[in-house]
């Protein structure tokens, strides 16, 4: 601290005193300016000075002192004693900033320079695995109190190279684990850390990746987002009980401190931005979602994917930081790979995102991602430039934005009088690639790139940036900036009427027989009509189905298809995650399912635990985002296991190994979950008896967890239960019963045959696999006349698919109870309509042909319990999301969307490098 | 004989559940007469009768005269159709598949063409009266080959018989060979390695598979060359198996799903004079002209399986045998599977909707799987002279709701009995549970 003060001092002294000699004429003290008593007085003259995006001064002077700009405009004066540097055929820009960077951040809080997540010993960061994490009271991967600040490395080499191109400021953060830390907004000069950061904290981010050494809870991307969300709200707690305390400390038990919850109070108390991951349009969804239920303010970072979703930042008025290391195709890869449609958009359309924002008018900064040379990012956003976005945009994505973002906007951004002298000057336009930067000004130091370095570097390392001008090398790029390749459109639904008439079809209504050429009437996505006699308005939208068959929408209970995650089996018990944080809207066995008459599925968690995470019910709403795929009104639901998958050997060991202990581990879960449910209410009682003026009351801890098993006691969230042997059927009967709750389903429920009676006593319902047996001891005695023999002891009973293949063809599947078992035409077809409704509980809604249902049909081409019967349309909410002759008629177009997406790829000139994919895989090496 | 199965069945009280005759107590000598039969040799005969003699078909037609004393099984009403055929399985040689100590087909080492299904199969296998139930007459059953090696010999086996030698028909069809694929691995779940990391790393690795693979092949020509001219050699068993493909005796079962593996394989094959039966096959309609051009067989993977990229049509695998077939490949449908194999017709009726046509689809579950592996002449239709595997159904056999109500295997009707029926028997028995007091 003294030290640091000397030096200012003397660098003040220093600086005057050279300044002087400047001043005479002299040239001595240039060679070297960023030494301590550099001079900090100067006058850039006769230069093109771009104040801020949109304001420029053709030809004025710039006058720097004492680290600030101290005055610009045409007819400053050129004050005395102040170093004059000619400025004609020179442009002055703000300073550019790297808005999310590791500069200065030492390599053990970085992630590893290909950025894959390491798992178990052997690679860089796995030979220090952290301690296994139990659940989120353990705080795994959490370093919310690291700042960054504290941990600069003023020597780091790329700080200078950064420099050197014109960035003069970073937002650095660690990157390592759940919460790596607290962002600082520093300036890229400086010789001691404190030089160097300019406010702290700005940020806290978050990644939903655990990263190297981190192992256990949470192991999945929704056991991630689980996590982020329960430490917020701990946060909260954390807050609302130390200022309770606070404020009237008597007679009340003193909160815990916890040093990870400081700086998130901190933040929600300040609403300090919290950066959260959101690279492709369905992860930009989640982080919004998690900054709405957590009450964040969030800026989102990534965003290559904004084609698909600018309009929704725009419209929230979110923040969000570019990654602009634009994706490519990785480097030796096989030239006869399938490279997958979504991946080559993708990489197309990465590079408009800017341009996409800047129309949807959102606020963006950019950031450099795993790039580490600063011309490539700089080259990045030409291209961004050469493809829509306009340069003040351009400009402003690198200066005064993320100044705005990260709230210093009062002192950087611009070069308004007042403001911190961070500066570039350049020969030529910044975002032409042949400029060149001949002055960096940082805190009203000057820095003179040079060249000749960069080039030799450049050309070391294969990129070949040195060779400006190069005429190859602006042919290249001439063609890398040409237009994206128009996307064919392949989803959302193919019809958009009010009202259709189904037409002469054969009608299996399910509920109420059937219907020889009969007609459907359609009304606002409802069944307005069914029967013989059905007219329509004229303006009603015509199905002829002459000669086909209509059956209700195939409802499938158990699938785990449209989701990024499945299993959350870190823990016993992980009730606190949810299928609907996770929905993968752009999962193709969407699409598929409807292709094979499913509209509805029930999206579970996996069986990795004896109570598992929550489910999402969804409709096969093909090309809607994660919100509106979800079935509106479905009984919320929850996954157990039973039986072998549960109780599997596990690394590090984790009970249960035994169906005892599976049922002990449910059992117990429920216990907890009681007192989680008593504490409440007291706390309810009390506060509702607290008397004016009486000190409120600090609440119970909010627990996801025990939450939703509360939801299970209460009868408000439906129990679907894995399970294969009838005895552990039965004893989770007995165990609900005992805590007073119903088990909606058994789930595969393979021996459900041999205790019909006691699941139809219960109530529960059971949804089984139509012949699958034999893959493993508990389904070895499990037989194909299962769902027939269940459904004769009055069990509900469904056929589910539990595979995105299975699901394509349910009512196959629904037909082998007839062959095994001999059920009716009626009651195979309930199998995969109305039974699985029932189960769900949305039977009001969806299952069969009834009037004020929802429009979920499909039509097929005959009987539907035939092999040989072919959906031909598909109908959801009255729209038609499937028709064969469309899907056949696409095929062509998307063919030659891909073919031009190939070529554009391959004649671009660019060199492949192995980067980020459109699944998020990272990159294998930098370049 | 006999003795000895009414002894065992009545050690353990199972009495027989279904189907026609008393399956313990047949010789191989039976009729059957009234049925539509499906001879897939002509067109169907109406009222006809098969007549079986000593395990063969003797006779088949309107005008057969059923000596007397011989068992018939009377067909009026119902359909009769040859022995369903699953081209491709593992009965015999896996119980329950998560556990491993029931799986025998899939041994150490990558070279092993020596070995045979054969040795491994559990005639007492629960899988095989399964299978059967549904109208599975006969499988190749076959072992697993390891990447880019040589798995051992398929042996097609009729699915009934207390012992692998009364239910062989043919101990080797073919040796079962993983083409080296080309293809750049990804990383696992837990950051393993799965392939080779870049193309070129691929490429070295195919390439040196195929040399190892050249090499084995010249070893074996020399070795049988050899033995031939009658010198001492030592014997070698893998040699001596890899010779009956070299000699052309045999053909590799070539496992190849993608476009450029199965050109590259048939490339090979073609190189070094060795016969070829593409297995599984999924990108085989993408290559399906040149399949048709070099005569080269297909058993065909399942059709209800997702498409093999996230571009490709949903209908890609229903609609690939329709496709197979217009080209001029000759293929038989295999489920690849062994608590599976009754699903073989509807992998079949599957592909019919979407271009295959139904009598093709029915070829390939009977003639086809025959024909492709050398035993036309005993299988695949109901002609006299051919071991008599038949189905009476119901109905169409590739229509779910058919039921079948005969199988007869080598001229034993040996009834739909299965783990599956006797615990539904038993289980529908159970009386209702009284409540506690």
């Amino acid at each position: 601290m003294r030290y640091s003060k000397m030096n200012l001092r003397l660098r003040r002294l220093g600086g005057g005193l050279v300044a002087l000699l400047a001043a005479m004429g002299s040239q001595a003290a240039a060679q070297d300016p960023h030494t301590p008593g550099a001079p900090r007085h100067f006058a850039i003259r006769d230069a093109r000075i771009v104040i801020a995006p949109g304001r420029v001064v053709e030809r004025g002077t710039i006058v720097l002192r004492d680290g600030l700009v101290a005055a610009v405009g045409p007819n400053v004066a050129i004050p005395q004693g102040a170093w004059v540097i000619d400025g004609s055929g020179l442009t002055v820009y703000p300073g550019l900033v790297d808005a999310l960077s590791t500069l200065g951040i030492p390599q053990a809080l970085r992630l590893p320079q290909d950025g894959r997540p390491q798992f178990g010993p052997g690679g860089p960061g796995g030979g220090q695995q952290g301690p296994y994490s139990w659940g989120p009271e353990d705080r795994p991967a959490t370093f919310t109190w690291l700042n960054a600040a504290d941990t600069l490395d003023p020597a780091d080499e790329r700080i200078r190279r950064w420099r050197e191109a014109g960035f003069t400021s970073a937002v650095v953060v660690a990157e390592r684990g759940f919460f790596p830390g607290q962002a600082a907004w520093v300036n890229l000069a400086g010789e001691r850390r404190n030089d160097m950061v300019v406010q702290t904290p700005v940020a806290l981010r978050v990644n939903l990746q655990g990263g190297p050494g981190h192992r256990g809870y949470p192991n999945s991307l929704m056991g991630a987002i689980a996590y982020v969300k329960q430490l917020f709200f701990d946060a909260r707690h954390y807050d609302q009980a130390w200022s309770i305390y606070q404020s009237s400390p008597a007679g009340l038990q003193r909160p815990e401190y916890d040093r990870t919850l400081e700086p998130l109070r901190d933040a929600l108390r300040n609403r300090r931005p919290v950066l959260l991951p959101g690279n492709l349009a369905k992860e930009v969804h989640r982080a919004l979602a998690i900054a709405d239920e957590t009450g964040a303010t969030p800026v989102i970072y990534g965003l290559q994917e904004a084609y698909r979703v600018a309009p929704v930042v725009a419209r929230r008025n979110v923040p969000v930081l570019v990654n602009v290391d634009w994706p490519a195709p990785e480097r030796d890869a096989d030239p006869e790979a399938d490279v997958p449609l979504s991946t080559l958009r993708f990489r197309d359309r990465a590079p408009t995102a800017p341009a996409e924002l800047e129309k949807a008018g959102a606020r963006f900064a950019f950031y450099s991602g795993r790039i580490d040379q600063p011309q490539t990012m700089l080259d990045n956003v030409r291209k961004a430039v050469a493809l829509g976005l306009s340069k003040d945009a351009a400009l402003r994505a690198l200066t005064l934005a993320p100044a705005e973002i990260f709230g210093v906007a009062d002192r950087l951004g611009t070069l308004e009088p007042g403001k911190i002298a961070n500066l570039v000057v350049t020969e030529g336009d910044l975002f032409e690639r042949n400029s060149r930067v001949r002055y960096v000004f940082v805190d009203g130091e000057k820095f003179e790139p040079a060249p000749q370095v960069a080039e030799g570097e450049g050309s070391q390392r294969g990129q070949g940036r040195g060779a400006r001008g190069a005429a190859a090398d602006t042919a290249q790029q001439a063609q890398a900036v040409a237009p994206p390749v128009p996307i064919t459109v392949d989803r959302g639904p193919i019809t958009s009427s009010r009202v259709t008439l189904i037409r002469n079809a054969t009608i299996m209504t399910v509920a109420n027989g059937t219907i020889q050429n009969g007609s459907i009437l359609i009304r606002d996505g409802k069944i307005a009509a069914v029967g013989q006699n059905v007219t329509a308005p004229a303006d009603a939208t015509v199905i002829d189905a002459t000669g086909k068959y209509v059956i209700p929408g195939i409802i499938d209970a158990h699938s785990h298809i449209a989701t990024d995650a499945v299993n959350e089996g870190s823990v016993n018990v992980s009730a606190m995650v949810g299928i609907r944080d996770v929905l993968d809207p752009d999962d193709i066995s969407i699409y598929r399912a409807a292709a094979g008459g499913v509209t509805t599925a029930n999206i579970l968690h996996g069986s990795a635990n004896p109570i598992g995470g929550k489910n999402a019910v969804i409709k096969m709403r093909w090309g809607a985002d994660a919100q509106g795929l979800l079935f509106d009104g479905a009984p919320p639901g929850i996954k157990f296991a039973l039986g072998e998958n549960p109780k599997r050997d596990r690394d590090p060991d984790r009970y249960p190994a035994t169906r005892m202990g599976v049922m002990d581990v449910i059992r117990q879960a429920f216990i907890e979950a009681r007192e989680y449910q008593r504490r409440w209410r007291e706390y309810e009682e009390q506060n509702r008896q607290r008397r004016r003026g009486q000190p409120p009351l600090i609440p119970p801890r909010r627990d996801l967890k025990l939450e939703a098993l509360v939801e299970v006691l209460e009868g408000k969230r439906l129990v679907h239960a894995h399970s294969y042997r009838a005895d552990e059927i039965l004893q989770l009967i007995r165990l609900a019963e005992e805590f007073g709750f119903k088990i909606a389903t058994f789930q595969h429920v393979l021996e459900g045959y041999k205790v019909a009676d006691e699941i139809a006593a219960h109530g529960a319902g059971a949804s089984t696999f139509s012949d699958w047996w034999a893959y493993k001891v508990e389904a070895y005695d499990a037989i194909p006349y299962n769902a027939a023999l269940m459904t004769e002891r009055g069990v509900v009973v469904s056929i589910n698919s539990d595979s995105g293949e299975e699901m394509r063809h349910l009512n196959q599947e629904a037909a082998k109870a007839i062959k095994w078992g001999g059920l009716s035409e009626t009651e195979a077809l309930k199998l995969v309509t109305l039974n699985p409704a029932k189960q769900l509980g949305i039977d009001d809604r969806v299952g069969s042909i009834e009037v004020g249902k929802d429009a979920d049909l499909v039509i097929y081409s005959g009987h539907p319990l035939s092999v040989y019967a072919v959906v031909e349309k598909t109908l959801i909410d009255g729209q038609v999301y499937f028709d064969r002759q469309v899907d056949l008629e696409r095929r062509k177009a998307l063919e030659e969307e891909k073919k031009a997406l190939l070529e554009k790829e391959r004649s671009s000139g660019e060199r492949p490098r192995v980067t980020t994919d459109i699944a998020g895989n990272p990159r294998e090496e930098l370049r | 004989m006999r003795a000895i199965g009414w002894i065992i069945t009545a050690a353990f009280g199972l009495l027989p559940l279904a189907g026609g005759l008393d399956a313990q107590q047949q010789g191989r000598d039976l009729a059957i007469r009234g049925g539509r039969i499906h001879t897939l040799a002509g067109p169907a005969i109406e009222n006809g009768t098969v007549l079986i003699r000593n395990g063969r078909i003797a006779e088949v037609g309107t005008n057969v005269t059923v000596p007397a004393g011989i068992p018939v099984i009377d067909a009026t009403g119902l359909e009769v159709y040859p022995g369903l055929f699953d081209a491709m399985t593992r009965l015999g040689l896996t119980e329950i598949g998560q556990v491993d100590v029931t799986n025998d087909f899939n041994e150490l080492g990558e070279f092993n063409p020596h070995l045979s299904a054969a040795t491994a199969i559990h005639p007492a296998s629960e899988h095989i009266p399964v299978a059967r139930a549904n109208g599975i007459t006969h499988a190749v059953s076959a072992p697993q080959a390891r990447p880019a090696g040589i798995g051992g010999q398929a042996t097609v086996i009729n699915l009934d018989g207390w012992t692998i030698e009364e239910m062989m028909v043919e101990p080797s069809v073919g040796i079962v060979l993983n083409w080296p694929s080309l293809r750049t691995g990804g990383f696992g779940f837990f950051g393993q390695q799965q392939g080779a990391r870049t193309f070129r790393e691929a490429r070295e690795r195919y390439e040196r598979n195929v040399r190892r693979l050249e090499e084995w092949l010249e070893e074996a020509r020399r070795y049988d060359a050899a033995v031939q001219a009658g010198q001492a050699v030592p014997r070698d068993l893998k040699l001596e198996a890899l010779a009956k493909v070299t000699r052309r005796e045999l053909p590799f079962l070539v496992g190849a799903d993608e476009e450029r593996d199965i050109r590259n394989a048939v490339e090979f094959m073609e190189k070094h004079n060795v016969r070829m039966i593409l297995v599984g096959g999924r990108e085989a309609w993408k290559v399906r002209e040149l399949l048709a051009e070099k005569q080269i067989p297909v058993i065909a993977g399942p059709t209800q399986t997702l498409p093999t990229g996230q571009d490709e049509g949903y209908d890609e695998m229903y609609a690939a045998p329709g496709l197979l077939y217009q080209a001029g490949v000759k293929f038989a449908f295999g489920t690849f599977n062994s608590s599976d194999s009754r699903t073989l017709p509807y992998e079949a009726g599957s592909a019919v909707s979407f271009g295959l046509p139904r009598e093709q689809a029915l070829r390939a579950i009977t003639v086809n799987g025959a024909e492709i592996l050398g035993l036309g002449d005993r299988l695949g239709t109901i002609e006299p002279g051919k071991i008599a595997n038949l189905i009476v159904t119901d109905g169409d056999p590739l229509e779910i709701r058919t039921q079948v109500k005969h199988v007869i295997i080598a001229g034993r009707d040996v009834g739909t009995d299965n783990r599956h029926l006797e615990l539904y028997l038993k289980y529908r028995a159970r009386p209702k549970p009284q409540p506690k007091r």
